[in-house]
């Protein structure tokens, strides 16, 4: 074994900072990467070219390449159209609902971002849970672990994978193909499937079950708000404005919790969703929604007379016309980090916007103050008309009960064509993925399935920076030969080992390293080690990579991947539940992968 | 009914006029019976809690967290009683722990530095030197307090709507200038002032009730509402439980809400 030098110790050093500062979180994930890209030739431990290499890597062009061909999917509504036949098929059952949702999502994952499948099914399946009358807690989770284990079907199904090739490179080991790891990923996705069909009463909050219980209140969007109160028509009395301030839609929220929906503005002019400054007037009336506790409070105190049922806003507030919906802060929202009225929200939409759902909480006071995460839930009423501008906005994910009005789907041909095209040229030509991609990204822009503009809006910038940031501190940990250093003195610590027990401990601690670091980061660091630990073991390195490139998508027993945070929210999960369905999962997930490479590859 | 407090440095005269404010306006007095009132309320030792409001936090009490629970028992103590409205309160942290309440009148007292060595050396039967340095020491303590529990320097006079420089006047003057400002239209009770030192009041209670198990988490109310803030991305079922016993334990909470992962707001105690 080579003896310890400095510039080992130094990139240990650093390895043991990225993990620190990823754990503690004191800047972003992404930050910490280009961290690193500074660093590591500051430190002459990487030459420039090399802190800068990530940028040009095969991965990096085609996990570009993929979000954008992702987007163009997207914006042609083609997987939207899916649902329909998916669901004929499945019929009313709710295990083959599960299964049939599940296995789509699983597909589509696997050609796109997991948290861009989760995303953009995300609207679907709340309007399937309430068509079937399924909870959305028994649907959500399945789906968002299905997404995530479509990842591994393909190679250009999650970041750790379509890294793996670029990784090997320095070790001159033959690159995987793209369907290399079919087998092994639908294998994982019908054993994750197969997890919640059979113990999915035991490891899922149930709708049907217990009384009055969190999880009832869980299960299903109206059971959860239905603790919210109500609609109420009100009148205000001829004196309201005499001798007081004014008072405006916004004292109300602020004073009692109730939303108005809907009032009369003098001389007669109904106005749905009022603006927040608009003021009340004597002898109006009003549609209010709330608690009635608070609305009696509210009637007592302000001298306004509750009607035993809607009559002036009857027609207007029929459910032809408007309601609420329950709308998801989508992964990259521009509501992220604003409030509503740092947006604008109620000018520019002209909805109403009542309560917020976060971390097992319904925020209802001083929602104006609530600086917006993605995942959060926002109950909103409004027309059809207006909540459909919103959702064309973007950034909110939800679905109304209208038929859904695709942006382009004269274009979903064409982004067929490019899918099919980039697969061929992987497949059938054998030409490097980034370029195939590419080919179908471009093809896609030329076109105009989506706009050059928008293709470079959908990239995710901070996935972007954080693969290309940590590839040279993959290549300075093999580089100074940290990398075999730390292989051979784990492998004198544990004695010889079978290769089957070699590969099961490395995915073992990928699914740890998971958990707390990015995916990423938990690949880079860890392939240049399993390698060097394989080649010293004399087992398969590329099985040792591959064990780890598949592990790190084995992220489900706390809610820290992207998608699990998508659909806790939502399904109004708590963590445990992750806990409790995550652990299971994330067993079969390692005996299943273990055994199917032994199958396959005959480790 | 109004709300005066009154700001001082040691030997600033700050207590005279302020009993002669209250005995000229009918109002009670609060200081030091506030310390006793929140002692037997959440049986404290007075002593701690003098030191609390007196004594800068060391590095220990700051991870501790003591001062502020013992912080959070006397601002529930003060809120309670100013929530009744014509009170004058003498006291260092007075336009503090009142701060955002509409119509509190606030008020430093000040003197030269000269001026109160003497009077000290005069009453404690020390050099003016020995003097100047107790005094010295005393209002560097003060100033260190106030700014590293709530980041603002009790010098700074933008804190209050009336300074005044007692050796350039006479404590009837100033006792004057009081009662005249808090005669003003800004000064008057409104309905809006007394529902925000109501809402103090509670917020300060929740807050009181938490605080030893739950240093870190702010608590605001308005109109009843109470909003306990955490800073965690989750909380926990002991939290929720908590604050249920606490909720059934005061009248007027109308609505209580846990929000995680958040910017506490200003006004947050």
């Amino acid at each position: 074994m080579e003896p310890l030098t400095t510039d080992m110790i130094l990139v240990m050093c650093m390895i043991g900072l990225a993990v620190f500062l990823f754990v503690v979180e004191w800047v972003r994930v992404d930050v910490v990467a280009i961290l690193m890209m500074v660093i590591l030739p500051l430190l002459h431990l990487v030459t420039p070219k090399e802190a800068f290499v990530g940028m040009s890597s095969n991965a990096v062009i085609s996990i570009i390449a993929v979000i954008i061909i992702g987007a163009g999917l997207d914006r042609t509504g083609i997987i939207n159209r899916l649902v329909k036949p998916v669901m004929a098929i499945a019929g009313k059952s709710a295990s083959r609902v599960i299964i049939a949702i599940s296995l789509t999502v699983a597909v589509i994952s696997s050609f796109m971002q997991n948290i861009g499948a989760a995303a953009l099914f995300l609207p679907a399946i709340q309007r399937i849970s309430k068509m079937q009358k399924i909870p959305l807690s028994r649907l959500l989770m399945p789906v968002g672990f299905s997404a995530i284990l479509g990842g591994t079907i393909t190679l250009v199904g999650c970041s750790p994978l379509i890294l793996l090739n670029d990784l090997l490179a320095p070790f001159h080991l033959e690159p995987f193909g793209l369907f290399d790891v079919t087998p092994i990923g639908l294998a994982l996705v019908a054993s994750g499937i197969a997890c919640f069909i059979l113990f999915g009463r035991l490891m899922l909050p149930q709708g049907d079950h217990g009384e009055g219980s969190h999880e009832e209140q869980g299960s299903d969007p109206d059971l959860a708000f239905s603790d919210l109160g109500e609609m109420y028509e009100l009148v205000t009395p001829e004196d309201f404005t005499h001798y007081r301030d004014p008072i405006t839609v916004l004292d109300l929220r602020k004073r009692y919790l109730c939303n108005v929906l809907a009032m009369t503005e003098p001389p007669d002019f109904k106005t749905l969703s009022p603006a927040p400054e608009t003021v009340l007037h004597s002898g109006i009336e009003l549609v209010v929604h709330g608690k009635k506790e608070d609305l009696s409070r509210m009637a007592a105190a302000e001298g306004m007379q509750i009607k035993d049922t809607l009559e002036t806003y009857k027609f207007d507030l029929d459910s032809s016309k408007s309601g609420i919906v329950e709308a998801v802060v989508a992964p990259r929202s521009n509501l992220i980090g604003k409030t509503l009225p740092e947006v604008n929200f109620q000018d520019r939409f002209r909805v109403s916007p009542m309560s917020i759902y976060r971390q097992e909480e319904t925020y209802r006071s001083r929602m104006r103050d609530i600086r917006f995460q993605a995942g959060d839930v926002i109950r909103l009423f409004g027309s059809w008309k207006r909540l459909k501008t919103l959702q064309q906005e973007g950034g909110l994910l939800f679905s109304i009960p209208t038929e859904m009005e695709y942006m382009r789907p004269e274009k979903a041909i064409w982004a067929g064509i490019w899918l099919v095209t980039a697969l061929v040229m992987i497949m059938g030509f054998k030409i490097q993925l980034s370029v195939s991609l590419m080919t179908g990204a471009l093809g896609m822009i030329i076109t105009r399935v989506l706009s050059v503009d928008e293709a470079y809006q959908s990239v995710d910038w901070r996935t972007i920076f954080l693969l290309a940031g940590l590839i040279p501190l993959g290549i300075a940990t093999e580089k100074t030969g940290a990398a075999a250093w730390i292989a051979h003195s784990v492998l004198n610590l544990i004695g010889t080992v079978s290769p089957i027990v070699l590969l099961s401990v490395i995915g073992v601690l990928s699914t740890l390293f998971t958990l707390v670091i990015s995916n990423v980061g938990a690949t880079v660091l860890l392939v240049p080690l399993v390698v060097n630990m394989a080649l010293a073991a004399h087992a398969d390195p590329r099985m040792a990579a591959l064990v780890v490139g598949l592990a790190t998508s084995n992220s489900f027993v706390l809610p820290t991947h992207q998608v699990n945070a998508l659909y806790m929210g939502p399904g109004r999960y708590r963590t445990f539940d992750f806990l409790k369905a995550g652990s299971l999962v994330s067993i079969v997930f390692l005996v299943v992968m273990i055994a199917m490479i032994a199958l396959i590859y005959g480790v | 009914m109004s709300i005066i407090t009154i700001s001082r440095g040691s030997y600033s005269m700050g207590v005279i006029v302020a009993e002669q404010v209250a005995q000229r306006l009918g109002y009670s007095i609060i200081s030091r019976d506030l310390l006793l009132d929140a002692s037997d309320r959440f049986h404290i030792p007075e002593i701690r809690l003098i030191r609390a409001i007196h004594d800068a936090p060391s590095i220990l009490e700051r991870f501790s967290h003591s001062k502020q629970a013992y912080l959070a028992y006397i601002r529930a103590a003060l809120a309670e009683r100013a929530s009744g409205g014509n009170v004058v309160y003498h006291g260092l942290a007075g336009h503090i722990l009142l701060k955002n309440i509409e119509g509190v009148l606030k008020v430093r007292i000040t003197a030269d530095m000269n001026y109160r060595a003497a009077r000290e050396a005069e009453r404690e039967g020390i050099s003016v030197d020995e003097a100047r340095s107790i005094l010295e020491k005393d209002d560097q303590q003060r100033r260190r307090w106030t700014k590293s529990l709530h980041g603002v320097d009790p010098w700074d006079s933008s804190l209050y709507d009336l300074a005044i420089r007692i050796d350039h006047f006479k404590v009837d003057d100033a006792v004057e200038f009081i009662c005249r400002a808090v005669e003003s239209e800004r000064f008057r009770e409104t309905k809006k002032s007394l529902q925000m030192i109501n809402d103090l009041a509670l917020a300060c209670k929740v807050k009181a009730e938490i605080v030893d198990e739950f240093p870190t988490l702010g608590v605001t109310c308005q109109y009843g509402n109470i909003i306990v803030y955490t800073k965690d991305k989750s909380h926990g079922s002991k939290l929720h439980k908590h604050l249920e016993a606490v909720r059934g334990k005061f009248s007027g909470i109308y609505n209580l809400e846990i929000h995680s992962a958040a910017v506490f707001p200003p006004e947050a105690v």
